[in-house]
């Protein structure tokens, strides 16, 4: 492979102005080899959410593994955090039991690693920024990568701040996948996209995360604007619930991202119950 | 021959030009330059931009410089792109690269790099001489030439002028006297530079610019240059109507380059308006002289830079824009609102006329003797207590809710601790027709069941939040989420000078007048400036509202005091700044009180006001570079200053603002032993009353033990709630 090109264009915009120059794509992604896999295929990635800690560590590590045994591709392994300002009640309800319960920020690298070492899916973390910048941006990503993690999606990170994950990023070859909404402008969304490396992460609605019974068409409007933008892998989240979302969405993303439902599951039937709706959104079932 | 000699410093510099300038020939010759030239994108329009799109604003020419022949090496500049690009984010209009090597250290490698760094107009200044290098401006992609008038005879200089325009670029054409100017304008130069360096001497004289400035037709773009080392200087020179402000040495030498410009746009727009209304600085100047004279003599403790009117979003180290992207386009618009707002006199009118007509402002500076007596110093109060609805809040509240009809938007959120801010919320909605929605932690609206009530009077909807701790900075999370899903027709009046950039900024600005009025207030009843001032410090509203009329008086101590709950030592407290460290909470990087993994610590305190776990980022700033002392008080030392100065002055008090009392109260134990009692009674301490004590009542009544025995209100009182 050749050495890889800086995604900054030669003059304008807020890209340039908020990018480092030396900024590249990451060209060795685990993400993006999956959902070119997965592309190949003729089907959308599955994305699968779940809290590490959640009920227990021990428990969240068997729903984790059994995400990924049952169809999930990629799996968001959530860092449960005091102040959850983008999650609706169902997720926030979820974390605050597992803080309750004892977990800490080193278990989400337990759960990576057994979903690395354990299942077919590829592991990234996603998480509020306060945990990663006490642990050390550096230093928590280094962990990532030791636990087989691909990359962190970051709800409260704006590539404006990001100066110490754009830097810890290509040290350890991580992905770095950032939000776009229906309300980002044009400018931001050049900007976002060439900022963000193995898939982009399109939030569907104005909203919190939940599951909702449809899913607003704001969504395939911010894919296109992100494709347009030069996003090679654009992924849906928040409110999808079920195979009829997946292949809703699957018609114009690369990838579905599913929260709220197996954390739902998972309450209800532990990880059982997430191993079945699994196969049920991937269509195995 | 086509320059002249001037019988100055430039000789020699532009003889080392010449000899540069055909080395550079020998290795690209002028064809080879002009189809570069002709292959680059067109220039950008560096008249409009220096000009700007207001009349009122002021340009800032920021330059790329590494050394000077009068000041030598200035600063290791590792990366003009860099450096640039700050300056870009700082809002210069146009950057300005050295590329004289010799004298400057500069090249055309820098101007290259900043090129490519930078999307507004980039000016090459040289030592131009030759069209040579008029050519070889544009073949690097810049905008604009520097003419020097003193160095090029009248047909040279109409030529390159000539040649510049032809390759669609502009020249600032740089005079040193009255007749350079008419030259200049003889020849047809649109952009004129008043330099107020002497070139015989290479000292400056500011003064000469006013005097210079005058004589150019109002239709050319006037630039000062030279002799700016502060924000005196852009007022100087904007107030003798320069259109823009080349400055180098003071940015590239300044820590925060991007905060400096900011800054010089803001005060130099404010002189601009005055020139604009006709008011010539007669005075200015000879004002400006005596200033220096004392600045010599004293020089802020800031190291002569100005704290006040910190832009954001960033102060020093903290601050920012930790938030979701979802959010980030209602920021963006809130921003540039607030910017217009700031300079528009309409608004500025409504804000005022509200405050007065509405709030009853300014409120009264009441010096309290008989507390004063008891504690051993002067102390006089700020009464914030005074203003509708009870507290400071009021004032923030009315300017957003200006704010938000000017977006359009109908529907106010707002977060609540003790219930003032939600108070004032509410009653700004009812004033102005809005729709209102207040969240509150649920163990609050237990603590403070009257204000909820009073909020519901109001025709607000008041949301219980029973997630986290249920406090302050759960309510905070609840508004947040609210926004995300509502920001189209919603606008979050945050209540503190905390949260995402713009309201840090935004919320100080609002209270600002609390500190000019109180700085004017104590002059005028004390003859002098006070020793201290002392605020309580939740986000830190009040505090950085007073502060800020202070912040540049170096010999008034400030203290901000935080809830020390039952003790810095128990883990029961919101000492954020005395125990916490760094991190991100609600879309600042500030002081927070938090666990090793970065969860957030639930703060504890009799007062719910200051009940937060985090501090707003410029109390941080202030912390760290040490103008202001932060200092913790616990439930037990403020409900004491709540008794002493309800019984001394008969004023109930808040028992947020009974911290800054005991703050006071410390401040003057510390001086009684320090300097003697007699010393210290001369000594005094404004305190910031930021709110009123009515609300607070049945907390006090239950602390003090003042309730019946097994009475309905004692167990009322016990669970902490409101009678």
């Amino acid at each position: 492979m050749s050495a890889p090109e800086s995604v900054r264009p030669g003059v304008g915009g807020l890209a340039e102005r908020i990018l480092p120059r030396d900024l590249t794509r990451n060209p060795d992604s685990k993400l993006a080899a999956r959902i070119a896999q997965c592309k190949a295929e003729g089907r959308p990635a599955l994305v699968g959410y779940l809290p590490a800690g959640y009920p227990t560590v021990a428990e969240s590590v068997d729903a984790a593994v059994a995400l990924g045994q049952n169809g999930a591709d990629i799996i968001e392994i959530g860092i449960p955090y005091s102040d959850p300002v983008m999650d609706g009640t169902v997720i926030q309800n979820a974390t605050t039991l597992a803080l309750a319960n004892g977990v800490r920020v080193a278990d989400a690298f337990t759960v990576v690693r057994a979903v690395s070492e354990r299942t077919d899916a590829v592991p990234v973390v996603m998480t509020y920024w306060n945990p990663v910048l006490q642990t050390g941006v550096d230093e928590f990503s280094r962990r990532l990568l030791e636990a087989g993690g691909a990359g962190i999606i970051t709800p409260d990170l704006i590539p404006d701040e990001a100066g110490d994950w754009f830097e810890a990023s290509q040290k350890y070859g991580l992905d770095r996948i950032f939000l776009v909404a229906p309300s980002t402008t044009r400018e931001r969304m050049d900007m976002t996209v060439k900022a963000s490396s193995g898939f982009v992460y399109a939030v569907s609605i104005m909203g919190v995360t939940g599951a909702r019974d449809q899913v607003s068409s704001a969504a395939e409007d911010v894919v296109a604007r992100a494709r347009e933008a030069g996003a090679q892998n654009v992924c849906v989240g928040l409110g999808v619930s079920n195979r009829g979302h997946v292949e809703e969405i699957g018609a114009y993303a690369d990838g579905v991202i599913v929260g709220t439902a197996l954390v739902r599951a998972l309450g209800e039937g532990g990880a059982d119950a997430v191993g079945l709706l699994a196969s049920e959104l991937s269509g195995r079932r | 021959m086509t320059q002249q000699r001037t019988g100055t410093v430039l000789d020699q510099i532009i003889e080392g030009v010449r000899e540069d300038l055909e080395a550079r020939r020998a290795v690209v010759s002028l064809q080879q330059l002009q189809r570069t030239a002709r292959a680059q994108a067109p220039a950008l329009d560096a008249e409009r931009a220096l000009r700007g799109s207001e009349p009122s604003s002021v340009q800032v020419l920021s330059e790329v410089k590494r050394s000077s022949p009068s000041k030598g090496a200035l600063a290791d500049i590792a990366d003009p792109a860099e450096l640039a690009a700050a300056y870009e984010r700082g809002g210069a209009s146009a950057i300005s690269v050295l590329t004289e090597k010799r004298r400057f250290g500069g090249s055309l490698t820098d101007l290259d790099a900043v090129r490519q760094a930078v999307t507004i107009p980039v000016l090459r200044k040289d030592f131009t001489v030759d069209e040579y290098q008029i050519w070889e401006a544009r073949a690097h992609g810049a905008d604009m030439v520097l003419l020097i008038v003193a160095a090029l005879d009248d047909p040279t200089l109409r030529r390159f002028l000539g040649l510049t325009h032809e390759l669609g670029m502009h020249a600032l054409v740089e005079t040193h006297t009255p007749e350079e100017i008419q030259r200049a304008v003889a020849v047809g130069a649109r952009i004129i530079g008043v330099n107020t360096r002497n070139l015989k001497t290479l000292d400056v004289d500011v003064d000469t610019f006013g005097r210079l400035a005058e004589q150019i037709p109002a239709d050319a773009v006037i630039i000062a240059e030279s002799g700016v080392s502060g924000e005196d200087q852009i007022k100087l020179y904007a107030g003798h109507g320069a259109n823009a402000v080349l400055t180098g040495e003071v940015l590239v030498t300044s820590d925060d380059p991007s905060r400096t410009i900011a800054r010089f746009r803001e005060v130099g727009a404010a002189a601009r308006v005055d020139f604009l209304a006709g008011k010539k600085p007669p005075a200015a100047q000879a004002e400006f002289a005596a200033e220096q004279l004392a600045d010599d003599a004293a020089a802020p403790a800031s190291g002569g830079r100005s704290l006040k009117n910190a832009p954001g979003p960033y102060f020093g180290d903290f601050g920012g824009r930790w938030m979701p992207e979802s959010l980030v386009a209602a920021l963006d618009e809130l921003t540039e609102v607030f910017d217009k707002a700031r300079t528009d006199d309409e608004f500025a009118e409504e804000f005022q006329r509200l405050s007065r007509d509405y709030s009853g402002r300014p409120s009264l500076l009441t010096e309290a003797k008989r507390f004063g007596e008891a504690i051993g110093a002067r102390v006089f109060l700020k009464r914030e207590d005074l203003n509708h609805t009870g507290s400071h809040k009021i004032n923030n509240v009315l300017g957003q809710a200006l704010l938000a009809k000017r977006m359009g938007k109908n529907r106010l959120i707002a977060e609540t601790g003790a219930g003032q801010h939600g108070v004032a919320t509410a009653t700004a909605a009812a004033l102005f027709g809005m729709e209102c929605c207040v969240y509150m932690g649920e163990e609050d609206t237990r603590r403070q069941a009257l204000n909820v009530a009073r909020m519901q009077l109001l025709g607000a909807e008041v949301v219980p939040v029973s997630h986290g701790s249920a406090t302050l900075k759960d309510a905070i999370n609840e508004a947040l989420r609210d926004w995300v899903a509502s920001v189209d027709t919603t606008h979050y009046l945050l209540g503190t000078a905390a949260g995402p950039h713009p309201f840090p900024a935004m919320v100080r600005y609002f209270h600002e007048q609390i500190g000019e009025e109180a700085r004017a207030q104590i002059l005028e009843q004390a003859g002098r400036l006070p020793d201290a001032v002392t605020a309580c410090v939740g986000g830190g509203s009040n505090a950085i509202g007073i502060f800020h009329g202070f912040l540049d008086d170096p010999e008034v101590e400030l203290y901000g005091n935080e809830a020390g709950g039952d003790g810095v030592g128990t883990g029961r407290h919101a000492a954020t700044i005395t125990l916490g460290r760094p991190g991100v909470l609600h879309g600042a990087k500030t002081f927070l009180m938090q666990d090793t993994d970065g969860q957030t610590i639930e703060s504890h305190s009799i007062s719910a006001g200051l009940d937060y776990p985090a501090v707003g980022p410029e109390h941080s700033h202030l912390h760290a570079i040490g103008r202001v002392k932060y200092e913790a008080i616990t439930d037990t030392q403020a409900m004491d200053a709540f008794k002493l100065l309800s019984r001394t002055e008969g004023i109930i008090p808040a028992i947020e603002s009974s911290h800054a009392l005991a703050g006071a109260r410390e401040l003057a134990a510390r001086w009684v032993q320090e300097l003697g009692p007699e010393t210290a009674a001369e000594k005094i301490i404004v305190v910031s009353l930021s709110g009123r004590g009515d609300k607070d009542v049945a907390t006090a009544a239950e602390w003090f033990d003042l309730l019946p025995e097994n009475s309905h209100e004692e167990q009322v009182g016990q669970k902490g709630e409101e009678l």
